[in-house]
């Protein structure tokens, strides 16, 4: 376990890993002798840089207002920005408040500010960041609507009596875009069954506890 | 001719009617079907034939018949004036029943110009983790769907599903379902 990974219980390893990221341990070193409001400027630019803003501006502002120098800045943005990465990474049923806060203090991070990481993680601000996140993830188009309409063909240019019902489907993408067929009625039994035997994969593997990792 | 040869030639005649004029089937031509089964028949005799047949099926076709209604129908073929022969009735007769539902199946298809779906194949997979985010191990359905009008190309979607998305989609299909026996069994 590295040096400033060790916790108060001894045998829970930080959310951070084993070995706690050096970006992050220099910054934890950094933050130090930092005044609050800056550590709030430099919050916010990190937090739009992780929702894929450009924050090149906000940076330059920052380096001509407070007194960092360059380098003190370059260390205290990736630091903050890989641990908010780490952070966002677990879902919160497996990273509590109070583990988190307990292994920032071991970085030994000044408390107000351990406040503020606190706040931003498990507060209001993680949906919009876990949405961002999100889509930056690999992702194959899901469906948004799904339309069907029963038709009967009552009669064709060659069957006077055809009387076969059939199924137009719409299906509407994530990608935006839309696409019509239509199901003859045995296709559509199949297309039935299929469904209700993922949805049945699905289950079964969600019951599956041994690929949960329980807390 | 032996009954049974004729019987054969005109079983094989209907085949051929049914080849060219309900499956689109390109290599069977008039000439063809003249050459192979009634060389003996002059080339007007046999077009009169072929006339007839194709006449007399494509009624039996249009209405879809089924047994009752053939033999009423194949009766008066026979007692009309210029109809079919008894045993020629047989063998129309026998030849409806053994491709009847390929006939209209293959109709029915012919009238459906919008995509339609062709197969779908699917697999459920552990979502694990990403470079951005731990995925908590929710399972997630990915499916390749194949559409596709007769005789083109097909399109292939390749879509992801959770498993609300899924519960969703089979809420659809049996309310569709529901409408599909509604309709089938009251008519």
């Amino acid at each position: 376990m590295a040096s400033s990974g060790k916790s108060l219980a001894g045998s829970r390893p930080s959310f951070l890993g084993a070995r706690v990221p050096s970006a992050v341990e220099t910054m934890a070193q950094h933050l130090q002798e930092l005044d609050r409001d800056t550590f709030r400027k430099l919050l916010k630019v990190v937090v739009s840089a992780l929702e894929g803003k450009d924050c090149r501006e906000s940076v330059k502002l920052i380096l001509e207002t407070s007194t960092l120098s360059e380098e003190q800045l370059t260390f205290l943005i990736s630091g903050m920005y890989s641990l908010l990465q780490e952070a966002l990474r677990l879902p919160m049923s497996t990273l509590k408040q109070e583990a988190f806060k307990e292994d920032l203090k071991d970085l030994r991070i000044p408390e107000d500010f351990i406040t503020d990481f606190a706040s931003l993680i498990f507060g209001n601000r993680r949906t919009v960041l876990e949405a961002a996140v999100q889509k930056r993830g690999i992702q194959l188009p899901g469906l948004e609507d799904f339309r069907w309409r029963v038709d009967v063909a009552i009669s064709t240019s060659s069957l006077a009596r055809a009387l076969q019902p059939s199924i137009l489907m719409q299906l509407k993408l994530s990608d935006k875009t839309s696409h019509r067929f239509e199901v003859p009625v045995a296709k559509f039994h199949e297309l039935r069954y299929n469904v209700a035997l993922i949805l049945k994969e699905m289950n079964d593997l969600e019951k599956r506890s041994i690929l949960k990792i329980q807390d | 001719m032996a009954e049974l040869d004729s019987s054969k030639s005109l079983s094989a005649l209907l085949n051929g009617i049914a080849q060219c004029t309900y499956f689109s089937n390109p290599e069977i031509s008039e000439e063809f079907l003249q050459q192979e089964l009634y060389p003996q028949l002059s080339p007007h005799e046999f077009r009169a034939l072929m006339d007839k047949m194709r006449g007399v099926f494509k009624s039996i076709v249009s209405a879809d018949m089924d047994l009752n209604q053939l033999e009423a129908f194949l009766t008066a073929q026979t007692k009309k004036q210029g109809g079919i022969t008894e045993e020629q009735a047989r063998v129309i007769a026998k030849f409806w029943k053994n491709h009847k539902t390929n006939i209209r199946e293959s109709l029915i298809t012919q009238s459906r110009w919008d995509n339609s779906l062709k197969t779908i194949n699917w697999r459920v997979d552990l979502k694990s983790q990403s470079r951005d985010m731990d995925l908590g191990n929710t399972p997630v359905a990915i499916a390749e769907i194949e559409l596709g009008k007769n005789g083109q190309e097909s399109e292939f979607l390749c879509l992801e599903f959770d498993e609300p998305k899924i519960n969703y989609i089979l809420k659809k299909l049996s309310e569709a379902e529901k409408s599909i026996t509604a309709l089938t069994h009251t008519s």
